[in-house]
């Protein structure tokens, strides 16, 4: 059968799938690392000025519906092949989803949570990290969620422009129509996106204050 | 630039191709997405199961999907169309059980005390209330839809994609340009279009 | 307008916009592989085949040689240029021979009991030469594949989605020169060159009639121990296409006989370093030869 072959493939080539592996999940982690030290703080430098939030969610929301592979590929010339020019890609379409949960959730933050911190003499500094950071974690990590399928699904089409990652085995496949491969390829690329969706829903849901919860 | 000059025709055919399957897959979409969102307005099993199985193919990697129904439909149109509708599903069927389900009840109590079946409460009140909502999810899968489109002229579905492999083949950079802004600007436009709508129904819902 | 007129409306469009996409039938559907000298091969048949009044529907930039294959078998085009070489070793799957007029008449033979009809051989052999750059050639003292062999170690090879499973690709390179490279990265074919210059990579498989070898005046090193048979171009028909239009054998037979590697490498070149189209380049190669006007 089909999966039986699939897994020979991997049984027989096991430093090249070991690479490609390697090679998807530093991509998807790094994209989404560096999207995150972007975003979250941009979200929070912008959170007191209503009209620049509204901007970059704006801007955001435009590059949410560019394709992935365009940007990919506009990347391409200016950067060239390989790893680094992936992560850029990549990172670039990591940000969005973040940068606009980052700057909702925060929006949406009970006004009268922040005046009673505010009474209570805490900073605006100590404010946002003990309050309205908190409450918005739940919407931040949402957000990281729909970016980490996108960077995981991202890093598939990286291999073309010679990124590497389990998209290599995918072309490879196509251009050999030798399906065992094809699926040496899919099959692990769809589990990690399936695993970057359920770790990113288990951490948002874990990060939620207790008082939040639905029950 | 000189290449979109000299090959503009080149380019409005590759526009044509994808605006073509992202509307078929859309609307096919769109008929499957009202059929199951209605019944699962009706039955929390219905929807739990269907977001649960729409949602697991949307988290599957564009070109893996593609990949993966080589062997069962070859390359080509057919092929990027089940996968444009696949990816497109969640989305427009939670929304569609989302929006009836919002419908206030007193609406839908008053209409059935009115003595319409449940067929006529469907078609000319819930429906037509949840547009809106409906709509929403609508604007979410065209863009999506757009974006496949351009992965899968690497199976040959043909669309702008076409021209960003192509460029790619021959590292020419223009033809690279061309055929991602284009695919950026109609994700845009149909995104912007769409919120017009939504933003028109809303209006004339209240 | 109410839910129903929209539905209605949508329906209708879809099928207009259906019928309007579908294509003419074409009699000949011309496939290519996924390179720059595939399309302008192809663009040159198709534009031949145009020329003789047969009307084709181009189906080019299949991702790869057994895409091609099975889509000439599953009916899905009519014919693609292929090399002897590859048919032998690849799609066959069958050892290695060097002469060029043996590896032909195998693959003629074998192919017809297919249902395909191998037609002449260009007289240019597409062969594999690793190329590097002029600066590498110079530091390590290359010369053949055997130098490479010994520094490949501390090398970066960059090649299309074939070359790691090929016979005739990395797995070859293995078992006749015992050629282990530091990595292997996969790319787009089209943009080996490209990582070559850039220095992302420091050797290429660069296949014989690519028109930037000479324009990056990359070093190009021999195959002393022989391991790849001759390439030859040649046209790949179904049997049922040709009966149908039996002019294909004679269109194609003679824009072959005039495809040799310097016009070859010179049109690649026209695509990939001056950024041509392929269909305009072949357009000038055609009208050149007087086969078109």
């Amino acid at each position: 059968m089909l999966f039986i072959e699939a897994w020979q493939f991997i049984v027989a080539h096991p430093g090249r799938f070991a690479d490609a592996l390697t090679t998807h999940v530093a991509l998807s982690a790094a994209a989404l690392g560096l999207a995150i030290a972007m975003a979250v703080p941009v979200g929070v430098l912008l959170a007191d000025n209503r009209r620049a939030t509204l901007l970059a969610i704006t801007a955001a929301n435009v590059g949410r519906t560019l394709p992935s592979l365009a940007v990919l590929a506009l990347v391409m010339p200016l950067l060239g092949t390989g790893f680094a020019p992936a992560l850029f890609a990549l990172t670039l379409l990591a940000l969005p989803p973040i940068l606009i949960n980052t700057c909702t959730a925060l929006r949406q933050v009970d006004a009268d949570l922040v005046d009673a911190a505010r009474g209570m003499g805490m900073t605006r500094a100590q404010v946002m990290r003990e309050v309205e950071l908190p409450v918005a974690m739940p919407v931040i990590f949402a957000g990281i969620r729909t970016a980490s399928v996108q960077v995981v699904s991202g890093a598939v089409l990286a291999a073309y422009i010679g990124g590497g990652g389990l998209g290599d085995f995918i072309t490879a496949g196509i251009a050999m129509m030798a399906l065992p491969q094809l699926l040496v390829g899919a099959i692990p690329a769809t589990l990690l996106a399936i695993g970057a969706d359920r770790l990113f829903g288990l951490l948002q849901k874990v990060l939620t204050p207790v008082g939040m919860r639905a029950t | 630039m000189k290449w979109l000059r000299n090959n503009w025709d080149q380019v409005l055919v590759a526009l044509g191709e994808h605006i073509v399957i992202s509307f078929t897959a859309l609307a096919i979409a769109f008929a499957l997405s009202l059929v199951i969102g209605i019944l699962a307005a009706r039955s929390e099993r219905v929807f739990r199961w269907a977001i649960a199985v729409t949602g697991f193919l949307y988290t599957i990697p564009t070109l893996a999907f593609l990949a993966l129904l080589i062997p069962v439909v070859g390359l080509g149109k057919t092929n990027a169309i089940i996968c444009m509708v696949a990816f497109s599903l969640m989305i427009m069927i939670r929304n569609v059980a989302i929006g009836i389900r919002e419908v206030p009840s007193d609406v839908v109590d008053a209409a059935r005390g009115m003595g319409m079946r449940g067929i006529e409460i469907l078609a000319t009140i819930e429906l037509p209330l949840a547009m809106p909502v409906i709509v929403a999810g609508l604007r979410i899968a065209t863009v999506t839809v757009i974006s496949v489109a351009v992965v899968a002229a690497y199976i040959n579905a043909g669309g702008l994609g076409t021209l960003i492999f192509s460029g790619i083949s021959n590292d020419f950079a223009p033809k690279i340009w061309v055929g991602a802004l284009t695919s950026c600007a109609l994700a845009v436009a149909a995104d912007l279009s769409l919120a017009q709508v939504e933003r028109w129904l809303r209006h004339r819902a209240d | 307008m109410s839910p129903q007129r929209i539905f209605r409306n949508l329906i209708a469009g879809t099928a207009a916009l259906l019928m309007a996409a579908v294509p003419a039938t074409a009699q000949v559907r011309v496939g290519s592989k996924n390179f720059t000298e595939q399309f302008i091969v192809a663009e040159i048949y198709a534009q031949a085949l145009e020329a003789a009044g047969i009307k084709v529907e181009r189906k080019l930039n299949l991702g790869g040689t057994l895409i091609a294959q099975k889509a000439l078998e599953e009916k899905q085009i009519d014919l693609y240029p292929e090399y002897t070489g590859t048919m032998l070793l690849v799609v066959l799957k069958a050892p290695s021979m060097s002469d060029p007029k043996a590896v032909y008449d195998k693959v003629k033979a074998e192919y017809a009991t297919r249902g395909l009809v191998v037609l002449s051989q260009a007289p240019m052999n597409n062969t594999y030469n690793m190329v590097v750059r002029p600066e590498t050639a110079a530091q390590y003292k290359l010369e053949t594949v055997s130098d490479l062999a010994r520094v490949a170690k501390e090398l970066k090879l960059g090649a299309g989605p074939e070359f790691r499973d090929r016979a005739d690709g990395l797995p070859g390179l293995k078992s006749v020169y015992g050629i282990e490279f530091k990595e292997d990265l996969q790319m787009a074919i089209g943009l080996r060159y490209q990582a070559l210059a850039g220095k992302q990579i420091d050797v290429v498989n660069g296949y014989a009639t690519d028109g930037m070898i000479s324009a990056l005046k990359l070093k190009r090193l021999k195959d002393d121990r022989n391991l790849w048979p001759p390439y030859y171009l040649v046209p790949v028909v179904r049997r049922e296409a040709l009966e149908a239009n039996p002019q294909i054998a004679d269109v194609l037979n003679r824009v072959d006989a005039l495809l040799d590697e310097p016009t070859m490498a010179a049109m690649n070149y026209r695509v990939d370093g001056e950024k041509e189209e392929p269909k305009d380049v072949a357009r000038a190669f055609l009208k050149a030869k007087g086969i078109v006007r």
